[in-house]
């Protein structure tokens, strides 16, 4: 339990307690997909039929027939799986070249610029997406991959996070590459780069979830059926006065989320050890 | 210093061969350079899309901008100074009351007088202790105003908001902490079973807001949801939820937790194996239970990973809005009206994009408080 | 290098993306709400529902062949007047959208919607005649005319006949007894709860919109507009009268005012209240949903809202199709084809009556076709009665001030007194 703490027995115990708790948070998301397996005429009066409607039964898979033969949904997710992609690889390239240049090398000006970064951490986002919408009405880019991504790279967290991870490389590395006579550009690419795949681990499932799940921004930027992203998508078909198709919504919501959550569970391990290793 | 290493570096070995001089002064001066090259890409989009941005919303903020008329109409804004602040804070026959707010009021006072001791013991710097106490005093004072008679405030959906939102922290923030803290401390094993477990309590993290509303608007229906499913097994009349005044916030809140408790748990894990496994081997030769292993050596070791989790949550709860706008819709009433929320509603429902800019900067100012702090505890650190 | 390759993939995208070209040919962009049809088909004539008889609709004029196609962007219902706001300050703005009368002020006193003159109603064969002259006035303001009236919309008591005959509330014709005042209603509420156990009436009393609506109604059958240009007049007598006529059947235990919205329907269909209050839109969905068989209503009765007070009204909007100015300022073309679309969705008037909404031709009131339509003989008057709110550019703060305190009321039970006065300051601040 803690550390090596305890003996076999209550390992197992723990274990069985846990493994409860794990099936209560996974139920859920096994209610929104058995529903998403049964006809809304099913369900329009109660979703309990078999087991509290965790099972699907009488079991269709119409919703989803339905939905792949018309629907926006495979079109929004492929604009959420661009947005929180680029803003991901972007937001990593321009926070470790940044943290990079202020954890390891001087020049005048740095911690003036560094203060300003920090400073830049207590403005959120919400703070600004008034301006920022104006700003992009004003040249007339709303609505465009664009207007989705770049609001996401002005990130001072990265920076500040990338910083504090730099500072904690030893310095010899560097010292080696140096007299090798080797550029900046190889000790950040070559060396830091490499060693900092945890922290960058780390920093990129924040910023990928963050853009993933984002929500106000999409929702004023993006204009058009081809630019919604998944969460404006979605929200745009559950409309309040349509209660009549669970099925059908719920059918979506699964499209939505399935291949991320395919994603997540065959990355699962390397995320989890990014983060753990990052403190070794 | 590394300018001093590098110049050694290079006088000493690796100079290119040909007109040395001039090259090591091109060299040189490219090195100089190149940081800047480093900082620039960020330092681009950073002022273009947040600093800019930033200011140009407190101009704004001293306009009537009606989203539509400007759009048509450029000039159709008026610069109204500071209108729009007063609109939002203030009201009409305000009154000071030192009895308004009382209990919030008393324990901002035991906050500053917990400051004032904490200087006195020299637990803390006097520039902490004394900002902190100086900022509760501000809050509490200002907690006394409230509307006299036949007077309102101008907006009180505006401090409505505030107050839901600050609820809302309250609430989901230790919870989250507490259930992630426990969940890291228990799941801490190298085995399968742990993983496949790690990754359950994991997975919701990475459906989106709409989805986990969608999700949660049929597990709280009465009639239809699954909660509802299991009260009536036990024949109960089942709870309403998202539109009973007094279930809608936590309705809100245990979705959120249920939703975003993968991250800090996982961040805590992370911290829990830097802790070196001597130290519990040490206190167990002590004898020392499960319980003071965890006060005295496991809590003290997550110091670092515990601030990040609860001052990421503090300040990405505070700008709640899809749970409020998608699941509850703001409602029953005003009862899970968020900040954002109103914001959002205040410049696009209503086109008065001045006065949300107004709010906007409000919510900076709020967050600003949170992140000074974030910076003071770790910048403390890093000494 | 990796990193630059990736640095530069993405900054192509990005480029790609910003400059992504428009489309050549007459592609119309429509906004809408109504819903999404999960059975896509071009067949008006057997469509069922809002939401797939408009699709049938609009996309048999896609798929002719007229040179136009037409995209319909789906809209969240909270959020619809948002987007077309965002969308047109963005310069994205659909090529045709629905919008209810009441947002005319909003958005035509700034020039954002295109004027259509006679002539050009004429052009594509619209017969401004032939609306009747309260259809032409919805889409109007200050004499010119903005757009294409699609429906009178309202709300009506759909009504449970069984529950209705066994409580004794059915006249020899076969038709309900309907209250004519408060006590009355209540006195009908005791008898439907003792003699059957179900809820007299259910509706959307969580809902701010709807409770707007009813609550308006019950002012306006007391000759009472909620407020006048400047002019708030909620914390009043009448307005007290019209939340107590419900408030008093919920605190005597006749009618559950805590059903979640998505329940509320579900609850009528199994039998558990005698009325909803609801709107046209759901006269050809309930009808529909009255085949299936977990749906235990036998005999479905519409009426027109009943004359509580003094006079009669029932609140009601109209749903019309506009066009924003700048697509006739800059691409005259494509605003003829976005009219011709009008026109074809105006030769459909009468199958988008067939969703239990009132028409807005003579030609069509007057039709067989609209005669024989269930149910429409006996809601017909509601045109009559039809009470609109006073036109404001600010509707969506005032409909949630107005809506959002009666929810106070409703759900957290805050005296009426309270949640009138704080109304009548809620609307002053949003109107001015």
């Amino acid at each position: 339990m803690f550390g090596n703490v305890g003996g076999n027995r209550t390992f197992w115990i723990v274990v069985a307690i846990l493994g409860a708790c794990a099936f209560l948070w996974t139920v859920p998301t096994i209610f929104m997909v058995s529903l998403s397996l049964q006809s809304d005429e099913n369900l329009i009066i109660s979703t309990a039929n078999v087991a509290l409607g965790l099972i699907p039964w009488p079991f269709t898979i119409e919703n989803y027939v339905r939905l792949l033969s018309y629907d926006d949904t495979p079109r929004w997710f492929f604009n959420s799986i661009v947005v929180a992609c680029s803003s991901t690889v972007l937001v990593l390239l321009l926070s470790s070249a940044a943290g990079f240049a202020f954890a390891r090398l001087s020049f005048p000006g740095r911690d003036v610029l560094y203060a300003f970064v920090l400073a830049g951490m207590m403005i959120p986002a919400e703070g600004v997406f008034i301006s920022l919408y104006t700003m992009f009405a004003d040249w007339k880019l709303h609505s465009t991959y664009f207007s989705l991504i770049s609001p996401n790279l002005a990130l001072p967290l990265g920076t500040i996070l990338m910083t504090r991870f730099f500072k904690g490389i030893p310095k010899e590395l560097e010292d080696a590459a140096e007299v090798d006579g080797a550029s900046l550009w190889t000790i950040y690419s070559r060396i830091m780069v490499p060693m900092s795949i945890p922290a960058l681990t780390t920093l990129g499932i924040v910023t990928f979830l963050w853009t993933w799940n984002s929500y106000l921004w999409p929702l004023v930027t993006a204009q058009s059926k081809e630019m919604y992203t998944v969460t404006v998508g979605l929200a745009s078909t559950q409309q309040g006065y349509v209660d009549e198709n669970f099925g059908r919504i719920m059918a979506q919501g699964v499209i939505a989320s399935f291949p991320v959550v395919v994603l997540f569970l065959v990355f699962q391990r390397y995320l989890v050890r990014g983060i753990a290793l990052q403190s070794k | 210093m590394v300018m001093a290493r590098s110049d050694m570096a290079a006088g000493r070995h690796y100079r290119p061969a040909g007109s040395a001089t001039s090259q090591l002064s091109a060299w040189r001066l490219s090195r100089a350079i190149q940081p800047y090259l480093f900082v620039l890409p960020f330092f681009a989009v950073y002022i273009l899309f947040l600093i800019y941005p930033f200011f140009k919303n407190i101009w704004i903020s001293t306009f009537d901008w009606n989203l539509l008329e400007v759009a048509f109409n450029p000039d159709a804004r008026e610069e109204v100074g500071l209108q729009n602040y007063e609109r939002v804070l203030l009201g009409r026959n305000l009154i000071w009351s030192f009895g308004h707010n009382i209990e919030l009021k008393l324990v901002l006072l035991a906050v500053a007088l917990a400051a004032a001791w904490g200087w006195f013991r020299q637990w803390w710097g006097s520039t902490a202790a004394f900002s902190t106490a100086f900022l509760a005093l501000i809050i509490a004072f200002a907690l006394g105003f409230h509307p006299g008679e036949k007077g309102r405030w101008f907006d009180g959906n505006f401090w409505n908001a505030v107050r839901n939102t600050f609820v809302f922290v309250g609430l989901s923030v230790p919870t989250i902490t507490l259930i992630s803290l426990a969940l890291a401390v228990f799941l801490n094993h190298q085995s399968r079973a742990m993983a496949v477990l790690r990754a359950l309590f994991y997975l919701p993290s990475v459906l989106s807001v709409t989805v986990i509303t969608l999700i949660w608007t049929f597990m709280f229906n009465p009639l239809q949801g699954l909660i509802g499913n299991v009260f009536r097994v036990f024949d109960a009349e089942p709870l309403v939820w998202v539109t009973n005044p007094d279930l809608a916030m936590p309705s809100i809140v245990i979705a959120t937790v249920w939703w975003v408790l993968g991250f800090p748990m996982i961040v805590l894990l992370a911290g829990l194996q830097e802790i070196p496994t001597e130290r519990y081997e040490a206190a167990r030769l002590d004898g020392a239970g499960l319980w003071s292993i965890f006060l005295h050596i496991t809590l003290p070791g997550l110091h670092r990973p515990l601030t990040f989790v609860v001052l990421y949550q503090v300040i990405s709860q505070f700008q709640i809005f899809g749970q409020a706008h998608l699941l509850t819709e703001g409602g029953p009433g005003q009862a899970t009206n968020t900040l954002v929320r109103y914001l959002y509603l205040t410049g696009f429902r209503d086109n008065e994009l001045g006065r949300a800019a107004a709010m906007a900067f409000l919510l900076f100012c709020i967050m600003a408080v949170a992140s000074f702090i974030y910076l003071r505890l770790s910048s403390r650190e890093e000494r | 290098m990796r990193y630059s390759k990736a640095l530069l993939a993405s900054a192509g995208l990005m480029a790609l993306a910003a400059s992504m070209p428009a489309q050549a040919q007459t592609d119309l962009s429509l906004a809408r709400f109504f819903g999404v049809c999960d059975e896509k088909s071009t067949d008006i004539k057997s469509a069922v529902g809002e939401a797939c008889i408009i699709e049938a609709i609009i996309q048999s004029f896609s798929e002719a062949d007229n040179g136009i196609t037409v995209t319909e962007l789906p809209a969240d219902w909270e959020s619809y007047y948002d987007q077309i706001k965002t969308s047109m300050v963005g310069g994205n703005a659909a090529d045709v959208f629905v919008m209810h009368k009441h947002r005319i002020p909003e958005f035509a006193t700034i020039g954002a919607l295109a004027e259509i003159t006679t002539e050009e109603y004429a052009n594509v064969g619209i017969d401004i005649d032939d609306f009747t002259d309260r259809a032409l006035d919805s889409v109007s303001l200050d004499g010119k005319h903005y757009g294409l009236p699609l429906d009178f919309h309202a709300y009506l008591w759909h009504i449970n006949m069984d529950l209705m005959e066994q409580a004794g509330l059915v006249n020899d014709d076969g038709t309900p007894k309907l209250p004519s005042s408060p006590e009355e209603m209540l006195e009908h509420a005791k008898m439907v709860k003792e003699s059957t156990g179900a809820d007299y009436l259910t509706g959307f009393f969580d809902g701010t919109a709807p409770n707007m609506r009813m609550f308006v109604a019950l002012l306006a059958q007391q000759g009472v507009d909620p407020y006048s240009g400047d002019e708030v007049s909620l914390d009043t007598e009448e307005a007290r009268n019209a939340v107590e006529a419900f408030s008093a059947l919920a605190d005597a235990g006749y009618i559950d005012v805590k059903i979640p919205t998505e329940n509320v329907r579900a609850r009528f269909f199994a039998g558990d209240a005698a009325i909803i209050i609801d709107g046209t839109w759901r006269v050809n969905a309930n009808d529909a949903a009255m085949e299936q068989d977990n749906v235990v209503i036998e005999n479905y009765y519409i009426a027109q809202h009943p004359q509580l007070f003094g006079e009669s009204a029932a609140w009601a909007d109209t749903h019309m199709w506009a066009i924003p100015s700048s697509l006739k300022a800059n691409d005259p073309e494509k605003f003829e084809a976005a009219l011709q679309l009008l026109a074809h969705i105006n030769e459909h008037n009468v199958d988008w009556a067939r969703t239990g909404h009132l028409p807005v031709r003579k030609s069509v009131l007057e039709s067989a076709e609209l005669a024989d339509m269930p149910h429409r003989t006996e809601y017909r008057e509601t045109a009559d009665i039809a009470y609109y709110m006073p036109g404001s550019r600010k509707y969506g703060a005032v409909q949630e001030a107005i809506g959002q305190r009666l929810v106070e009321h409703y759900q957290n039970g805050r005296p009426i007194d309270e949640v009138l006065s704080d109304m009548q300051i809620d609307v002053e601040d949003a109107l001015n």
